[in-house]
């Protein structure tokens, strides 16, 4: 499903370069859950800003489907994380000015090349399945701010399957939550997990949840260790 | 998808009350100056009433007269003896008319003192000029050669002194003088500057002939060609006559004039950059002034909006890495800034308009351009169309740049 080849991702400021993740070779498979863990700075969220591309590597080949990623020009890349890749954030990264349902449709506006475009009435029943899907079809009229961290983090996640993508990319996605919520969330995606058979990378400190995967990868100061 | 852009910038705008306020306060307000500058420019430089054949005149209105030294200087309007003596010898021009500025004078009319402004002219000053008669007719060759005491008064003078009455017939008493009204026209907006008077006379009842020696004094010329072409020929002779062969007085007291015939932007010009001793207009210097004023002053709110545009666009810098993360490209980003940008420009823009209506309606009440009627033509308009994409365009681009730019990954950190 997702492959990543000799990977390595350095920063270059004024002076120094940092190395953020070096030589990360890396294979998941369709209908995997995996979490990835591992100190805080250590390349974790570099790493599945790599998968998801929202970053280009340094050096290495990141390929999806057995597809080798050749061009991270605009074009190229936006249709491809569009359909097959769902992100959830830590901080959930609703938008505050939009309604939950206009959140969660957002992806669906995007739809461009091979993919059809969608009407606006399809958008807003996908919508609005993708929220009953996270048991919140209730409050599909209110803002954002209007909800508990537990609830924004279910709309994001709504908004992350509307497009219904392959791959499920999630940032510490229980981290801004207590513990009763976290699990909430935790729940909501092994469904979709075993349910919808999507494959899930999960990066996160909680070791609890890394032990409901199926797989944990963890990095050390940019590389796989075990 | 446009319609999506637009239903987001909508609640964007909602939702961000105070932010869209303020916008829309600096939007409407640089415009609504701007419109009401152009309007009035409009009207001074395409009028709509006497002056509206403003190709087929040029005006004559400013003499400078000195001696070799140039220490002893005349400067102020053309005096009869040298419009007789020069400017009549232009061959250019297919007519002339000769008249002297509007002069304040006091009117007792039925016990009551009234201060209206009486200009002097000739025949030729009704066949130039457009004016549009409400009642009667102006003075022919004949009054005018035989110095009859005729008189045109406009509407609000019949409208005081004669209440609803027609005033055709009716005497009119002034300066020693006892006029019979023959005409009546419209209004005249003091924008108009060569026609505007309330009251028009035959320049040949003065009282006295002293006029008729005079170098300088209080005469003006239009010069008229049915073709605007040949008539812009008509300064460079005029100029070529001041300079070879200028006719002044035998007691040879000045030796140089300078003076030219002008069109409303040199007029204007000319009053601008005064320079006594030239027969230059500057009026590439003028329009590269005003230009450069005008562009100061969208300048000004636009920076200010871009400011705030680009502190909107990092305060929203999540909300763009979000969009970048779930599929948008650059350029459909890049499309929903501007148009929200053109939005609240374009609903800015109509609220300009409407201010600008209200103030030139409020500036035409109050009267302090007498007789100043605005029209709110399709030229003014495009013109405030444009302004609005100029403003739209400025204060939009440079933040719309900027948030492309952002990599999603910095976007979503909120670092730009």
């Amino acid at each position: 499903m997702l492959t990543l080849q000799n990977v390595s991702k350095s920063f270059q400021t004024d002076r120094i370069e940092t190395i953020a993740l070096s030589d990360i070779n890396l294979h998941i498979d369709k209908g995997e859950f995996v979490s990835v863990m591992g100190p805080s700075g250590c390349g974790k969220s570099t790493l599945l800003n790599i998968m998801g591309l929202l970053d280009e590597p340094s050096d290495g080949t990141v390929a999806i489907d057995q597809k080798a990623i050749e061009s991270y020009q605009d074009k190229h890349i936006t249709g491809l994380r569009n359909s097959k890749i769902g992100f959830i954030f830590q901080s959930f990264h609703l938008i505050h000015d939009l309604k939950v349902i206009d959140n969660v449709e957002l992806p669906l506006l995007y739809r461009s090349g091979s993919t059809p475009k969608i009407s606006s009435k399809e958008r807003r029943q996908m919508a609005t399945a993708a929220l009953e899907k996270v048991g919140l079809s209730a409050r599909i009229h209110h803002y954002p701010t209007q909800l508990s961290g537990g609830q924004q983090q279910r709309v994001a996640i709504a908004r992350a399957i509307v497009s219904q993508p392959e791959i499920l990319l999630a940032d510490e996605p229980t981290g801004n939550l207590d513990s009763h919520m976290g699990d909430e969330i935790m729940k909501l995606l092994e469904d979709l997990h075993t349910q919808d058979n999507v494959t899930i990378v999960m990066v996160t400190h909680d070791d609890q949840m890394a032990k409901r995967t199926q797989r944990i990868i963890r990095v050390f100061d940019g590389q796989l260790i075990a | 998808m446009l319609k999506n852009y637009i239903l987001t910038a909508w609640k964007v705008f909602l939702r961000r009350k105070f932010f869209t306020f303020i916008n829309l306060f600096g939007i409407s307000l640089t415009l609504m100056v701007l419109m009401v500058t152009s309007t009035i420019a409009d009207g001074y430089f395409y009028p709509s009433g006497p002056e509206k054949n403003t190709d087929n005149m040029l005006m004559i209105q400013r003499l400078v007269v000195t001696n070799d030294e140039q220490n002893y200087t005349f400067t102020g309007g053309l005096g009869y003896k040298f419009i007789q003596d020069n400017v009549k010898r232009l061959q250019t021009p297919e007519m002339m008319s000769i008249n002297s500025g509007a002069r304040s004078t006091s009117i007792f009319h039925e016990g009551v003192k009234r201060t209206l402004l009486v200009k002097k002219t000739d025949a030729n000053f009704w066949k130039i000029l457009d004016f549009e008669f409400v009642d009667g007719r102006g003075f022919d060759d004949n009054e005018w050669t035989n110095g009859e005491f005729v008189a045109v008064i406009n509407a609000q003078t019949q409208e005081q002194l004669y209440g609803g009455n027609s005033a055709i017939g009716q005497k009119l008493s002034f300066g020693n003088q006892t006029f019979t009204i023959i005409g009546v026209v419209q209004n005249v907006s003091a924008i108009e500057e060569v026609s505007l008077s309330d009251i028009w006379v035959p320049y040949t009842t003065n009282a006295t002939n002293d006029y008729k020696q005079e170098i300088g004094g209080e005469w003006g010329v239009i010069l008229y060609h049915s073709n605007p072409e040949i008539l812009k020929d008509a300064n460079k002779e005029y100029i070529n006559l001041l300079k070879n062969d200028l006719k002044l007085d035998a007691e040879a007291t000045y030796s140089k004039a300078f003076s030219g015939a002008f069109n409303k932007l040199e007029l204007l010009s000319r009053e601008v950059f005064w320079e006594e001793y030239s027969y230059k207009t500057y009026v590439g210097l003028f329009i590269s002034v005003i230009t450069g004023m005008v562009f100061i002053f969208m300048l000004l709110p636009s920076i200010n909006m871009i400011n705030l545009n680009v502190s909107r666009v990092m305060e929203r810098s999540s909300e763009i890495g979000v969009r970048r993360a779930f599929g948008a490209s650059k350029a459909q980003l890049l499309m929903q800034f501007i148009i929200e940008t053109i939005l609240i420009t374009l609903v800015g823009g109509v609220i300009g308009m409407l201010l600008s209506i209200f103030m030139l309606n409020s500036i035409e009440a109050s009267g302090i351009i007498p007789y100043m009627q605005f029209s709110f033509n399709h030229r003014v308009f495009l013109v405030g169309l444009a302004l609005i994409l100029i403003f739209g365009i400025i204060s939009g681009a440079y933040p719309a740049y900027k948030m492309s730019r952002l990599s999603p990954v910095a976007a979503l950190k909120g670092a730009i």
